[in-house]
């Protein structure tokens, strides 16, 4: 028995066919996203706030196939080792699940999120609110199919909305990618593997203000005004969303 | 008078309030000698239980399971794998519990949680136990072509268990979940390419078929649990997490469909367990068995239904 739970051997996954992996045609006039969508259209997309009991604030979000749970612990007590601050700390943790890709355990690896999370959100939150103290904010990508990190980012302004933490406006990101010269909004899995080059805006529609800006591959300067113009106008978009879905729990609590 | 009679309740609300928070084992305790939960349950009464099937549109099984608060997310994944000398005709079944930052405010990320391996070792070992899964169904040994006569492989049941949001007893939400993934579990229909690999099929040329088609997995005898705390004279079942921490005995009792018992865990505490709680305990998780069977029946049904 014991042998048998001991090491287990090595596996693969039984994927489709390894031809799938090369890179999808190039842009044509004719090419129809692969699921439907139109260029400048995002997925659906659904928040609710309160998805964990446990935490002080939390939220659950669902754009297309992503999904992703977040969770806020704190305003609550720094490690010892950290210096004393007058003004509040903020700490970010993105992770995956096992599952979250077609194969398992692959391309979780993104540790570059947690510090894009971090700088996404700390120019919306007000530090000086709780000083001494720190806000954990937790994220876990329960399904990754695409444009996660903005999923991540405005499930996580929403978390903390939740949590009752003071913030100047709600954080709203997308992402767009970029084939030669035409542009891909929300861009899902299959579109990321044969992007040029990708875009993504973190920002708070209400005083259109940019908390992040990340730019891959080579743009020239009109398309990036381009890019920056589609993402602004669907973060505004996505912001109704999000303050529809807290005044939904405001109002239910208020019964 | 309205602003006195505001000011007197809110009082009142604050005062129990700080005597929850200031002498929880005292609050408990005067909840019990009246017979019921700070929550209003029963002594012997488990928390609202629900299963979701296929919450994980990626995974070969899933499932969703909500025991009040206490939440876990199961997902399998198949796998192809060579198997051991030892056993040439058996695949193998690996359980993983996980315990993301997310679900409690005690979890940090980088280290896993103290009860992470914990749940995880009685995991493995409690659906070993039960002989739920025959291991030697995910073989690909034995076709009848002839061809099948090099295949040397068998499937491999990978399977993660989250927990989203921890409020006490996840040990019983976890196997919950595990066993209602597996009762979802579809084993996929693969082929052998010509480079002598397991790929799924996809109807190209230069493939031959090991299995033709989806099929779900046998399982045997179920196996359910009910973790219950032993506190002076009172048997409180389906503890939540503020329970558990007050209250120091806990027992673990494993009983599958059939009605026998599978295990028994009881990780120390000042409470003695005499034969007659013991007894008590396996009666209240003979019941808790009828429950969620059906509960996990109804919910294949609907699964069929729409399938």
């Amino acid at each position: 028995m014991a042998g048998k739970g001991g090491a287990t051997p090595a596996t693969y996954s039984p994927s489709p066919t390894t031809n799938r992996k090369k890179k999808p045609p190039i842009f044509k006039e004719d090419w129809v996203r692969p699921d439907g969508r139109g260029f400048h259209q995002c997925r659906p997309a659904f928040f609710r706030t309160g998805a964990v009991n446990a935490a002080s604030g939390s939220a659950y979000a669902e754009f297309g196939n992503t999904k992703v749970i977040v969770s806020v612990f704190g305003p609550r007590e720094s490690k010892k080792a950290m210096m004393y601050s007058d003004i509040g700390r903020l700490n970010c943790n993105v992770s995956f699940t096992t599952f979250a890709t077609p194969i398992r355990g692959q391309g979780s690896d993104h540790k570059e999120y947690c510090a894009m999370l971090h700088k996404a959100l700390e120019g919306a939150i007000i530090l000086e609110t709780f000083p001494k103290t720190t806000v954990d904010v937790f994220a876990l990508v329960l399904e990754s199919s695409g444009s996660d990190l903005p999923v991540v980012i405005s499930c996580a302004s929403l978390a903390l909305a939740d949590a009752g933490i003071m913030m100047y406006d709600i954080v709203a990101s997308v992402s767009v990618s970029c084939f030669n010269k035409n542009l891909v909004i929300d861009p899902i899995l299959e579109e990321e593997i044969g992007q040029d080059g990708s875009l993504m805006i973190t920002c708070m529609p209400s005083r259109y203000e940019i908390t992040q800006l990340t730019v891959t591959g080579e743009w020239s300067t009109t398309k990036i005004n381009e890019g920056m113009q589609l993402c602004l106008d669907a973060c505004a978009k996505l912001a109704k969303i999000m303050r529809s879905c807290l005044k939904e729990v405001a109002s239910d609590s208020q019964e | 008078m309205g602003l006195s009679n505001a000011s007197e309740d809110l009082s009142s609300e604050m005062e129990v309030d700080a005597f929850r928070r200031l002498f929880p084992l005292r609050y408990f305790e005067r909840h019990l000698a009246e017979s019921i939960r700070p929550d209003g349950r029963p002594l012997g009464k488990a928390r609202e239980t629900s299963i979701f099937l296929g919450a994980v549109a990626s995974a070969n099984g899933s499932a969703l399971v909500k025991i009040g608060s206490t939440t876990m997310l199961t997902a399998i994944k198949m796998e192809v794998m060579t198997p051991s000398l030892e056993s040439p005709d058996e695949g193998c079944l690996a359980i993983d519990f996980h315990m993301p930052p997310i679900c409690s405010p005690i979890v940090r990320p980088g280290r896993p949680a103290e009860a992470s391996p914990v749940v995880s070792k009685q995991l493995s070992d409690t659906i070993s136990s039960s002989r739920m899964i025959d291991l030697k169904e995910l073989s690909l040994v034995g076709g009848k072509a002839a061809w099948m006569a090099y295949l040397n492989a068998a499937f491999s049941i990978m399977q993660d268990i989250y927990c989203l949001d921890a409020d006490g007893a996840l040990f019983d939400a976890a196997l919950i979940s595990a066993v209602a993934a597996l009762s979802h579990l579809q084993i996929p229909a693969v082929a052998m390419n010509d480079d002598g690999k397991i790929v799924l099929v996809s109807g190209e040329d230069g493939q031959k078929p090991v299995n033709k088609e989806k099929r779900k997995l046998t399982l045997r005898s179920i196996p359910f649990s009910l973790t219950c705390i032993l506190h002076k004279n009172y048997i409180l079942a389906d503890p939540t997490a503020e329970e558990e921490s007050i209250m120091e005995t806990h027992v673990t009792i494993v009983l599958d469909t059939s009605g026998q018992l599978i295990s028994l865990y009881k990780p120390g505490g000042p409470a003695l367990a005499y034969t007659s709680a013991i007894q008590d305990c396996v009666g209240l998780t003979g019941q808790r068995v009828k429950e969620l069977k059906s509960y996990l029946d109804k919910e294949n049904s609907a699964m069929e239904v729409v399938v």
